[in-house]
C-alpha cells in the first residue's frame, strides 16, 4: 500500500516535469530579443585595458615562423610583428613596405629594391640588404623545408649593391613575383635569431614589426608590446594581444560582451545580429578567394565532362549565398572574385537549370549518378552540404555527405581518394595565385586531375607576361574554359567581414582580410 | 527502486511452473508504476520509430528556403531549423536513429561480449587472468566516451561506423558480468554433475550456464541501450555519429546550439526527446531489474 | 597490508600497459599523414617526405611503440604536431583547467546530494522521498551535454546571468573563474550528485535499520545527531566508492561539456586532437585519462582498506 502511494506520488510528479520541460521549450521563442549575453566580464587581459588591443582569431596559429607558416591564421599575427618588402593597398596594389621603393627592368627580369633605412629588428640587429639576402636565403634553403619556397624559386642571382640596395635576377619573366614578396616570402626575420639555435622562430618570432612578441600560451593567445625602436609611425596603444578561439559563437560572444576589439572571422549567421548591434562597427569587403567544389576527374561519373557540367546548372548558387551567407558572399563562377581585375564579365552566373541539367546527365550517358560529398564539420560547412544535396539529388544525382576533419580532408586530396570535397581557396593578391596552381596539369594543388592544354598554357602566359591588360585577357579566357571544362564547380566568392567594437577606429578593410593593428587607434 | 524490503520471492526454486512466475513477475513489474510508465513511453517510441513515415507530417529532409528558422505554429509544431525542415518530422525520425543505435551497438556488444565473459569465466586460466579481465579493465579505465571517439574517428564517420565503435567501448562491461555469472555457477551441483556424466563442455555453456545469466544480461543490456543512445548523441553532437542531412538528436542538439537565442526550439526538442527516452528506458530497465529479481542489484 | 598494496599496484602496473597498447594500436590505425597534417594544405612531395622520416613515420610500429613507451616512463609525451608544444606542457596547462571543473562539480554534487540523500532516507516514503528519487532518476537519465545547453538556453541566453561559454583563469580572476564554471560544473554535478543520492538513499536506509543505530534511538539521541553522525558516517564508504567508479565515466562528462562551454581543458584537448589528428596530444591525453581512473581506483581501495578493517585484503579486481 505504501509502496503505490509512494510511486503514485512519484509518478505525478515526473509527469510534472516533463509538462514544464516541454513548457520552457515551446514558449522559448518568445523573449529570444532579449538575448547576447550581455554579462559584464572584464576583459581578459591581464594588461592595462585603456592601452590594450585584443584580437580575436578564428584559430591558433601553430607556426610562427613566417617561412614555415601555412595556416591563413599565421599570417594576422605576422602583421603585428613582422613586415614585408612590399605591402598592398585597399586595392591591392603595390605599396612601399620594408622597400622604399623599386624598379623593375623592361625584360621583366631584374628587381632593384631600396630598402627603408634606419630600420632595427626586435634584438636590436639591423635591417639591410644583407638582411634580406639572409632570408631570401633562408627560404630557398632546401634543409629549412620552406612551403613559401616556389614565390622565390625563379631567382637566378642576388646581389646587395650597397647596404640599402639589394637587386635579384630571375631566370625568367615571373609576374606575380612582387606580389609573393607582400605574402610570406616577404617577411622577413631577423638573421641574428634566426642564427641563434637558442631561440626558435616558430615560438617566439623576431622582426622589425611596430609589436615585438612577448609571451604566447599555446593554444589559447600571444601578447605582444608596441616596439619602442619602431622606424615608422609609432601605434597608438601599448599592448596587442591575440586570443583564439574556434567556436564561432564563443568567438561573439566574447566581443559582444567587450572581451575583444575585433574579429577576424565571424559565422555569416550572425551578420544582421552584430550588424543592428549599436556598440559594434562592422566592416565588410568583397574577398579574393573562391569556393566550391572539387571533382574528382578520375572517378565515374566525374570523368564525364557533362555530368561535371550538369551540376553547375544543378546548384542554386543564390539561395546558397542567401540561406547559408545571409547574403554575406556572392555567386561564383570563376576562381576570380568579381572585384578582380581579372574577372570576366561576360561569364554571368547562371539561373538553376533542373532542366538543362537533367538533359545534359542523360546526354552523358552515365547511369551511376551517385558519389560522397566530403564536407568539413562546421556548421555552415553542413548547411551549405545538405542544401547541395537537395539540389544535386533533385536532377538525379545520388549525394552521400561525409564529414572529416580539414586536415583529414587534405589528405585524401593527396592521396586522390575522394569523389567530390568541400575545397577552398583563401586567394592571392595575384590571379596567378588563384589559378596556377589549382587548375594547371599536376600542379600542387590540381586535385581534380584535370588537364586542358590550352588551359596550361594561358596559365604559363598569364604568369610570364608583365603586361596588366594581356594578362587580362588571358585570364579571362582561362574561366571560360574552366567554366566549360568544369573540374571545379565554383560557388560563391566570400565576402569578409571585420566586426569591431565602436571605440577602434582607423580600420582599413585591406581585401587580403589581414587586420592591420598599428592602423588601428582606440578612442 | 528500493522496494525490496516488503517483496519476498523464492528465486531458487526450480520446480515453480513457469506460468506462475511469470504471472508473479508481470505483477511485480505492474506494482512498479514508474517502471510501466518507463515501458509504456518506450513501446511509444519504439512505435513512432516504426511508423515514422506514416506519423510524420513532412518529408524530414525536405528543404524550404522560404521557411528557415520558424518558430513553433500549426503548420510547424516544433518549429524549423536552418533550413527550413519541420524539427518536429525529424524528432520523428531520429527516434529511429537512435533506438537502433542503442539496440545494434549494444547486440554487437552482446554477440562479442557473452562468448568471450562465458569462455574466459568456465576455463579461467592464464589468459582469462591476465589477458581478458585486463584489458578489460584497462578498457573501462579509459571513459567510454572517449574510447568511442577515438575508435569512431579511426572507423570514420558514419552511423554504422558509430555503432561499432560503442558496442566494442560497451563490450568489457558485459564480459565482466558474464564471467562473474559464470564464476558462481561453475562450481554449483549441476555443473558438476554435468561433467561427471561427460557432457562436453560447450553443451553445459550452453545448456546450463548461459540460462542462468540470461536474466542479469537483459537488465544490463536494458541499461546499455540507453547509454549507448546517450554516446551516439554525444558522438553525432561532435560530428562523428549520423551525418546529415539523416536527423539524429545529437547532431540536431548541435546545429541548434548555434541558435539558442534566435531559434532555441531547434535544439531543444530534440535535447528533450533524448532525456524522456533515456529516463523511459533507465525506468523499464529498473523495472526489469526488480521483476527479475528484487534482491539483484 | 603491504602485500595488498604490492598485488594492487603490480595490477596497475599491468593494467597501465594495456591501456598503452590500445592507446598506441588506436592511433596508429587512425586514418591520416601525420607529416601533412602539420604542413597543412600548402605543403611539398619533399618537405612531407623529410618530415616523415624525421618524426620516425618510417620505422616499423613495433619499434615506434617501443621508442614511445620508453619516452613516455622518462616522462616525455612527445610535442604536439600542430605547434611541437611539449605535450607534457600542453597537459600541464590544461590538468589545473579540467582539475577545477572537477572539483566545482564534486562539491556541487555532494552539496546536493547529502541532504538529499538524507531527507529521502529519513522521510521514506513521503512526497520529500519522492521528489528526491526522481530528482536522482532524472539526474542519472540527463546526457550532460543536454542539461549544458538548457542551462545555457535559461541562465545565460534567457535570463543573461552567466556567460554562455568560455573560460577565465583562476589566477587571474577567482571570482570570475567561479562564475564562469558554474554552469558547465552544474551540468556534470547533477548527474553525479543524482548517483550519490541513490547509493546515500540506500546505503544510508541499510545503516539506519541496523542495530546500533536502533541503540542510539534507544539512547534517547536526538535522530539529527544520530543521522550525522553515526549513519552519514557509516554510509559514506559506499558513497565513495560509487563516486570513484563514476569517474571514468565523469571525465567523459568532461570531454562533452568543455566541448560545449568552450573551456579549454583536458576534454577540449582531445578532442581537438581527435580533430586534428594530432596523436602525440591524443595518446597523451588519453593516456593521463586512464592514468587518473586507475589511481583514483587505486587510492579508493587502499582508503577503504583503511577506513573499513572488515574488508579482506585479498586484491584483484573490484
Amino acid at each position: 500500500m505504501d509502496d503505490r502511494m509512494y510511486s503514485k506520488k512519484l509518478l505525478t510528479t515526473l509527469l510534472l516535469t516533463l509538462l514544464i520541460v516541454l513548457a520552457a521549450c515551446g514558449g522559448g521563442g518568445q523573449d529570444s530579443e532579449s538575448a547576447g549575453g550581455e554579462d559584464e566580464a572584464e576583459d581578459l587581459t591581464n594588461n592595462d585595458a585603456e592601452d590594450t588591443l585584443v584580437v580575436g582569431l578564428d584559430d591558433d596559429p601553430p607556426l610562427l615562423d613566417p617561412h614555415l607558416s601555412t595556416a591563413q591564421v599565421e599570417s594576422q599575427i605576422f602583421k603585428a610583428n613582422y613586415e614585408t618588402l612590399i605591402n598592398v593597398d585597399e586595392n591591392l596594389d603595390p605599396i612601399p613596405g620594408l622597400a622604399k621603393d623599386w624598379d623593375v627592368s623592361e625584360d621583366g627580369l631584374t628587381y632593384t629594391f631600396y630598402l627603408q633605412e634606419g630600420v632595427t629588428f626586435h634584438d636590436g640587429a639591423d635591417f639591410n640588404a644583407e638582411a634580406v639576402k639572409y632570408n631570401f636565403e633562408r627560404i630557398l634553403d632546401e634543409d629549412l623545408g620552406s612551403p613559401n619556397a616556389s614565390d622565390l624559386r625563379l631567382i637566378e642571382e642576388m646581389s646587395v649593391e650597397d647596404e640599402y640596395t639589394f637587386v635579384v635576377e630571375l631566370e625568367e619573366t615571373f609576374a606575380p613575383f612582387l606580389s609573393g614578396l607582400s605574402h610570406r616570402a616577404g617577411q622577413i626575420v631577423s638573421p641574428k635569431a634566426a642564427e641563434d639555435e637558442e631561440i626558435d622562430l616558430s615560438n617566439e618570432p623576431v622582426g622589425t614589426g611596430p609589436f615585438q612578441f612577448v609571451d604566447r600560451t599555446a593554444q589559447s593567445h600571444l601578447e605582444f608590446e608596441r616596439f619602442d625602436d619602431y622606424w615608422g609611425e609609432s601605434p597608438d596603444y601599448k599592448y596587442l594581444e591575440y586570443h583564439a578561439f574556434s567556436n564561432e559563437d564563443t568567438r561573439i560572444t566574447n566581443l559582444v560582451s567587450g572581451d575583444l576589439d575585433i574579429v577576424n572571422r565571424i559565422a555569416h549567421k550572425d551578420i544582421e545580429q552584430l550588424e543592428e548591434n549599436p556598440e559594434i562597427n562592422m566592416s565588410e569587403e568583397d574577398g579574393i578567394g573562391f569556393q566550391g567544389l572539387m571533382l574528382n576527374t578520375d572517378r565515374e561519373p566525374f570523368d564525364n565532362q557533362k555530368v561535371r557540367q550538369a551540376m553547375n546548372y544543378a546548384v542554386d548558387r543564390d539561395a546558397i549565398t542567401e540561406v547559408v551567407f545571409h547574403n554575406g558572399a556572392e555567386p561564383a563562377v570563376s576562381p576570380f572574385a568579381p572585384s578582380s581585375w581579372a574577372n570576366n564579365p561576360d561569364l554571368e552566373v547562371p539561373d538553376r537549370e533542373v532542366e538543362k541539367a537533367q538533359e545534359l546527365l542523360e546526354e552523358s550517358g552515365v547511369e551511376d549518378l551517385s558519389f560522397t560529398l566530403t564536407v568539413s564539420p562546421s556548421p555552415a560547412e553542413q548547411q551549405l552540404s545538405e542544401m547541395l544535396k537537395s539540389m544535386l539529388d533533385d536532377v538525379g544525382f545520388e549525394v552521400e555527405i561525409e564529414q572529416v576533419e580539414f586536415g583529414a580532408i587534405l589528405d585524401r586530396m593527396y592521396e586522390g581518394d575522394y569523389d567530390v570535397a568541400r575545397l577552398g581557396w583563401s586567394g592571392r593578391v595575384d590571379p596567378d595565385g588563384n589559378a596556377y596552381s589549382w587548375f594547371h596539369t599536376d600542379e600542387t594543388y590540381n586535385f581534380t586531375g584535370s588537364s586542358n592544354e590550352q588551359l596550361d598554357e594561358l596559365l604559363v602566359d598569364a604568369r610570364t607576361t608583365v603586361d596588366q591588360n594581356e594578362r587580362q585577357e588571358m585570364y579571362r579566357q582561362a574561366a571560360e574554359i574552366l567554366w566549360d571544362e568544369a573540374p571545379y564547380i565554383f560557388l560563391y566568392h566570400e565576402n569578409d567581414y571585420k566586426p569591431m567594437k565602436d571605440n577602434v577606429q582607423g580600420f582599413n578593410h585591406v581585401p587580403d582580410g589581414l587586420i592591420r593593428p598599428a592602423d588601428l587607434t582606440l578612442e | 527502486m528500493e522496494q525490496t524490503e516488503n517483496l519476498s520471492v523464492q528465486t531458487t526454486k526450480v520446480q515453480n511452473p513457469r506460468l506462475r512466475m511469470l504471472k508473479t513477475m508481470l505483477e511485480r513489474l505492474w506494482q512498479n508504476k514508474l517502471a510501466v510508465f518507463g515501458g509504456v513511453v518506450t513501446f511509444l517510441l519504439i512505435f513512432t520509430a516504426l511508423f515514422a513515415t506514416w506519423l510524420a507530417p513532412h518529408d524530414p529532409t525536405e528543404q524550404n528556403y522560404s521557411a528557415v528558422l520558424q518558430a513553433p505554429s500549426s503548420e510547424y509544431w516544433f518549429g524549423t531549423d536552418n533550413l527550413g525542415r519541420d524539427i518536429f518530422s525529424r524528432v520523428i525520425y531520429g527516434a529511429q536513429v537512435s533506438l537502433q543505435a542503442g539496440l545494434i551497438s549494444v547486440g554487437i556488444a552482446l554477440i562479442i561480449g557473452v562468448p568471450i565473459g562465458l569462455i574466459s569465466g568456465y576455463y579461467r586460466g592464464f589468459i582469462d587472468e591476465y589477458i581478458i579481465m585486463r584489458m578489460t579493465d584497462a578498457m573501462l579505465s579509459i571513459p567510454a566516451l572517449v574510447l568511442a571517439l577515438a575508435l569512431a574517428a579511426v572507423l570514420g564517420a558514419g552511423l554504422t561506423n558509430a555503432m561499432i565503435a560503442i558496442g566494442l567501448v560497451l563490450t568489457p562491461n558485459f564480459v565482466r558480468l558474464i564471467r562473474g555469472e559464470v564464476l558462481a555457477h561453475r562450481e554449483k551441483e549441476y555443473v558438476e554433475a554435468g561433467k561427471a556424466s561427460g557432457i562436453s563442455d560447450f553443451s553445459i555453456i550452453l545448456k546450463h550456464i548461459l540460462p542462468n545469466t540470461i536474466a542479469p544480461i537483459m537488465v544490463q543490456a536494458t541499461l546499455a541501450i540507453a547509454a549507448a543512445i546517450i554516446v551516439e548523441a554525444s558522438l553525432s553532437y561532435l560530428g562523428l555519429g549520423t551525418q546529415p542531412p539523416n536527423p539524429s538528436w545529437g547532431s540536431m542538439l548541435a546545429t541548434g546550439q548555434g541558435y539558442l537565442d534566435s531559434a532555441p526550439w531547434i535544439a531543444l526538442f530534440p535535447g528533450a526527446l533524448i532525456f524522456i527516452t533515456v529516463i523511459s528506458i533507465n525506468l523499464f530497465g529498473d523495472g526489469i531489474r526488480d521483476m527479475l529479481d528484487p534482491k539483484m542489484k | 597490508m603491504l602485500s595488498f598494496l604490492l598485488r594492487r599496484a603490480g595490477l596497475m602496473i599491468v593494467i597501465l600497459f594495456f591501456v598503452s597498447i590500445i592507446v598506441f594500436s588506436l592511433v596508429n590505425v587512425l586514418p591520416g599523414d601525420p607529416a601533412l597534417m602539420i604542413l597543412g594544405q600548402e605543403a611539398t612531395d619533399e618537405s612531407l617526405e623529410a618530415l616523415r622520416e624525421d618524426m620516425g613515420l618510417n620505422d616499423p610500429l613495433v619499434m615506434q611503440y617501443f621508442a614511445w613507451v620508453g619516452d613516455l616512463l622518462q616522462g616525455d609525451f612527445g610535442q604536439s604536431f600542430r605547434d611541437n608544444t611539449e605535450v607534457s606542457s600542453l597537459l600541464a596547462e590544461k590538468i589545473p583547467i579540467t582539475l577545477q571543473l572537477t572539483v566545482m562539480s564534486f562539491a556541487i554534487a555532494v552539496l546536493i546530494a547529502i541532504p538529499a540523500g538524507v531527507i529521502s532516507a529519513t522521510r521514506k516514503g513521503t512526497l520529500w522521498d519522492s521528489s528526491a528519487t526522481l530528482f536522482a532518476l532524472s539526474g542519472v537519465s540527463l546526457p550532460p551535454f543536454w542539461l549544458g545547453i538548457l542551462l545555457i538556453f535559461i541562465f545565460a541566453v534567457t535570463l543573461g546571468w552567466f556567460p554562455p561559454s568560455g573560460y577565465v583563469p583562476i589566477t587571474e580572476n577567482v571570482a570570475q573563474s567561479l562564475w564562469y564554471m558554474l554552469l558547465p560544473a552544474v551540468a556534470l554535478g547533477v548527474r553525479l550528485s543524482a548517483e550519490l543520492t541513490r547509493m546515500l538513499r540506500s546505503s544510508l536506509l541499510e545503516v539506519l535499520g541496523s542495530d546500533y543505530i536502533r541503540t542510539g534511538y534507544a539512547k534517547g539521541l536526538l535522530e539529527r545527531a544520530v543521522v550525522y553522525g553515526h549513519a552519514l558516517r557509516n554510509s559514506i564508504l559506499p558513497v565513495i566508492t560509487v563516486s570513484a567508479l563514476q569517474f571514468a565515466a565523469f571525465l567523459g562528462g568532461t570531454v562533452i561539456t568543455e566541448e560545449i562551454f568552450n573551456i579549454p581543458g583536458l576534454g577540449q584537448l582531445l578532442v581537438t586532437s581527435i580533430q586534428t589528428r594530432d596523436f602525440p596530444v591524443l595518446q597523451g591525453a588519453v593516456m593521463f585519462m586512464a592514468l587518473a581512473v586507475i589511481l583514483i581506483n587505486f587510492l579508493t581501495d587502499v582508503l577503504y582498506s583503511i577506513l573499513d578493517p572488515r574488508i579482506k585484503l585479498t586484491g584483484g579486481s573490484q
